[in-house]
């Protein structure tokens, strides 16, 4: 009786570790979408709206969902201290603190941490740029990420209660 | 002075900055930052001096600190609020004015279009000018300058080299007018505080009540004459003055006894003042609000060419004096005129030793042949903490002269 409980039990969580894989790999192209709207209405603030770094990004945070508007929410309140810290630091740590908590991979942290820079340091024109660029690196890593959703996502959902299976074979 | 620079410093520099001596610290007038290349401070008037990596002031440029690539980039974010992309037009003219009414001179890699600098891309030098406010600058100058028959100043041109103190003064100027501050109205305006209704000055300058029950409800009135007519409507909460008022001869004397005591200082209404202020020098506006105070009557159009300012202000903003820094061209001559002759005082200032050498200028020589600065403030360069003073007036006759103190800050 015991020994059934404890094969269910490992059945179980295998299976629990197999869907969270898989929804990591369906989460991703997601956020990457969620983060190009986001450089995107960043650039509409930028062009049209002239407005200043910290606003843009408090006006982003609400318009989008965590985990992402945590990470314009948490760079406006820094740029906002306005304590000597340069905007590519700034905007490096709370990358770094904030990609922790979302299903984004290294090419796209990459992409956006280049931005830092950037940020906020040059005339219209040229942050326009940077920031098509930047959309246009993740639209890339979206793609790919599509793909490997529908190659790896099912997968890991069925390897996951197959690995259980395997071990309580192996232990019964 | 400088922990209103701090938001805008980095750390390295603030740090450094912050162990000069105290005195230095006071004094500050200018920090010049240079990419790679040492950091100068200016400070008491005309001296400058290197400053050390370890604080002190050094007059051997090898020695001094030199700010790296990184400091001078978030020296750039900081005083752009992290964006660069909203100050084109700044960068354009090539100065920031910040929070405080300091202003931040640039210079560094322009980029051009149509032959035209269209903004400076990599900022090389930053000079932080430090502005500073003296109140009360003007006031023993403003009671030369009162024109008794219109209530309200003479036309004046006040004469000055650069570093003098002329854009202070006329900054003050247009405080005191603006407030209303006529030089002794404010022993009237203590006097009268204690109750009792006055219409101060008797008869003809009857322009302003003081409430005997709210104390401080005050009735201006717009003009001269007739003003103890107004002087009950607009008071409103006091009823004793809306009676004192509209009987303004005799509140005059009053009935109390400070009335005697208010009627000899000039009791006029505080004027409309409109400053055009094409360097953002005079009032040192963020975004369209001045930082310097410039009294509550003051309106201020920045960053706009002068001649067209004038004539803008003149049409749209009914002033009845226009205060203008520096003229010099034919256009600002020409619209000086035609203030004059709209019926509005003009009070501007001009670079030059004395009215002999301005009169050398085409443009300004015009306006001084034909008289029609009915005042002529000449200012010296300071020396030792005093700046020599003089008010001429159209003809060149002196009318009085000082050693006023010192009018320090940012010269023109």
């Amino acid at each position: 009786m015991l020994k059934l409980i404890g094969a269910m039990l490992v059945v179980g969580a295998a299976a629990l570790i197999g869907f969270t894989m898989a929804l990591h790999y369906r989460r991703r192209p997601q956020q990457i979408r969620q983060l190009m709207h986001a450089l995107q209405r960043l650039e509409t603030e930028i062009a049209y709206g002239l407005t200043p770094l910290p606003e843009a990004f408090q006006s982003i945070a609400r318009q989008i969902a965590d985990p992402l508007a945590a990470l314009f929410r948490r760079a406006a309140e820094r740029l906002l201290a306005a304590d000597g810290a340069p905007t590519r630091d700034i905007w490096s740590e709370t990358v770094n603190e904030v990609w922790k908590r979302t299903s984004l991979g290294a090419p796209e942290r990459e992409a956006v941490l280049q931005l830092g820079g950037v940020l906020g340091l040059s005339d219209r024109d040229d942050q326009i740029k940077h920031l098509r660029l930047a959309v246009g690196q993740l639209a890339a890593e979206e793609e790919q990420s599509r793909e490997e959703h529908r190659r790896y996502g099912k997968m890991w959902k069925s390897l996951g209660v197959l690995i259980g299976a395997l071990i309580v074979i192996l232990m019964y | 002075m400088l922990c209103s620079l701090a938001p805008i410093l980095p750390h390295s520099l603030k740090k450094l900055l912050l162990t000069l001596p105290e005195d230095v610290q006071a004094d500050l007038e200018e920090i010049r930052i240079r990419e790679e290349r040492p950091l100068e401070i200016g400070f008491g008037g005309a001296g400058f001096a290197f400053v050390t990596p370890q604080g002190d002031l050094a007059a051997d440029a090898g020695q001094a600190y030199r700010p790296g690539r990184e400091e001078c980039r978030s020296l750039l974010e900081l005083l752009t609020n992290h964006s660069v992309y909203t100050f084109e037009e700044e960068l354009r003219r090539g100065y920031i004015t910040i929070a405080g009414g300091h202003r931040v001179g640039l210079a560094g890699r322009t980029v051009l279009e149509q032959g035209g600098v269209k903004l400076i891309r990599d900022v090389g030098s930053f000079n932080i000018r430090l502005a500073r406010e003296l109140p009360g600058a003007a006031r023993p100058v403003l009671p030369h300058l009162l024109d008794p028959a219109a209530r309200s100043v003479h036309h004046t041109l006040i004469i000055a080299p650069p570093q003098a103190g002329k854009t202070t003064l006329l900054r003050d100027l247009v405080r005191l007018i603006s407030r209303g501050e006529w030089p002794g109205q404010q022993a009237a305006g203590r006097a009268s505080g204690f109750g009792g209704a006055e219409a101060g000055g008797a008869g003809a300058s009857g322009g302003r009540a003081w409430s005997a029950m709210g104390g401080n409800a005050e009735a201006k009135a717009a003009g001269g004459e007739g003003g103890a007519r107004y002087a009950g409507r607009i008071s409103g909460l006091g009823g004793a003055a809306a009676h004192e008022g509209r009987s303004g001869a005799w509140s005059a004397g009053g009935p109390n006894g400070f009335g005697g005591e208010a009627a000899r200082a000039p009791d006029w209404p505080a004027r409309k003042v409109a400053v055009v202020d094409e360097r953002s020098e005079l009032a040192a506006c963020v975004k369209g609000v001045p930082r310097f105070d410039l009294g509550p009557r003051t309106d201020v159009m920045d960053g706009c060419p002068k001649a067209e300012g004038m004539m803008m202000m003149i049409r749209s903003l009914s002033p009845d004096v226009l205060a203008v820094d520096e003229i010099g061209r034919r256009e600002d001559a020409a619209a000086v005129q035609e203030a004059a002759h709209a019926g509005i005082r003009v009070i501007a200032t001009a670079h030059g030793a004395d009215a002999a050498d301005v009169s050398r200028r085409p443009a300004l020589r015009e306006l001084l042949d034909e008289a029609l600065f009915a005042r002529i403030v000449v200012l010296e360069r300071r020396r030792e903490g005093r700046a020599p003073l003089r008010i001429c007036d159209s003809a060149g006759r002196t009318l009085y002269a000082a050693e006023a103190p010192a009018a320090a800050g940012r010269g023109g």
